[in-house]
């Protein structure tokens, strides 16, 4: 796999965790569906695993960067995992709105698993590792879009955790913001 | 508090972005770590179901 291939494939990726998380932000902004306790970390989940795409598109294609979002997006999994079992026997409730049947922990499972999957492929060819020429570390315009979304995204999910929860423990249904 | 991943993961991409590599992969792990903490603070609720 070319390194310009790899890039593109890295960049459309991050692309993909910042839709993600814009979606997030539009469902708590817009239909004032305010995240629980589970879904914030979830969240952080997303900027875990596509942080190692980050990383590919800063320093170049490298094993370790696959496995950062391998290792993010298993965690973030794990807790998707933990909130649709603890709705998944009917009776027992939900939490939020769903949206095309699905309520977002299980879109959020299911896009964790998308991730490794995705990563596992990448990972797949060893060309891309072994590249003659550096690594350019001079940004194309959609590597910059996917990196300059996810810093603003990352930062606006400080505040917006720290209006929902405070500096303490985050309430298990909050009804508002605290600031 | 529970801002913290977010706060370790935007030190760990600011890192990154000025060529610390191993700096922000540190912040990454220590990301990690106080998410997979606060998940257990967060999960104290028995699931009722038979695994």
């Amino acid at each position: 796999m070319p390194s310009d291939l790899s890039r593109l494939l890295n960049a459309l990726g991050l692309i993909a965790v910042d839709t993600v998380l814009a979606l997030a932000f539009i469902d708590q902004l817009w239909f004032r569906d305010l995240p629980c306790p589970l879904c914030i970390l979830q969240r952080a989940g997303f900027i875990a695993a596509g942080f190692g795409l980050a990383l590919n598109l800063l320093f170049g294609p490298r094993p370790s960067h696959y496995a950062l979002t391998i290792l993010g997006a298993a965690a973030g999994g794990t807790i998707a995992l933990r909130q649709i079992f603890f709705h998944i026997v009917p009776g027992t409730g939900s939490y939020g709105n769903p949206i095309f049947g699905m309520h977002l922990y299980t879109w959020a499972f299911i896009t964790f698993v998308l991730m490794i999957v995705g990563s596992a492929v990448l990972l797949l060819n060893d060309r891309q590792f072994a590249r003659m020429e550096p690594w350019s570390s001079r940004l194309d315009v959609l590597s910059l879009t996917g990196l300059v979304t996810f810093v603003i995204i990352a930062v606006g999910n400080i505040f917006s955790t720290l209006f929902i929860c405070g500096l303490g423990i985050c309430p298990d249904a909050p009804t508002g913001y605290l600031f | 508090m529970m801002s913290l991943p977010f706060l370790l993961f935007a030190c760990g991409l600011a890192a990154g972005w000025f060529s610390q590599r191993g700096v922000a992969i540190s912040f990454w792990i220590a990301g990690v770590v106080v998410m997979l903490v606060l998940f257990r603070v967060h999960d104290s609720d028995v699931l009722n179901i038979a695994l």
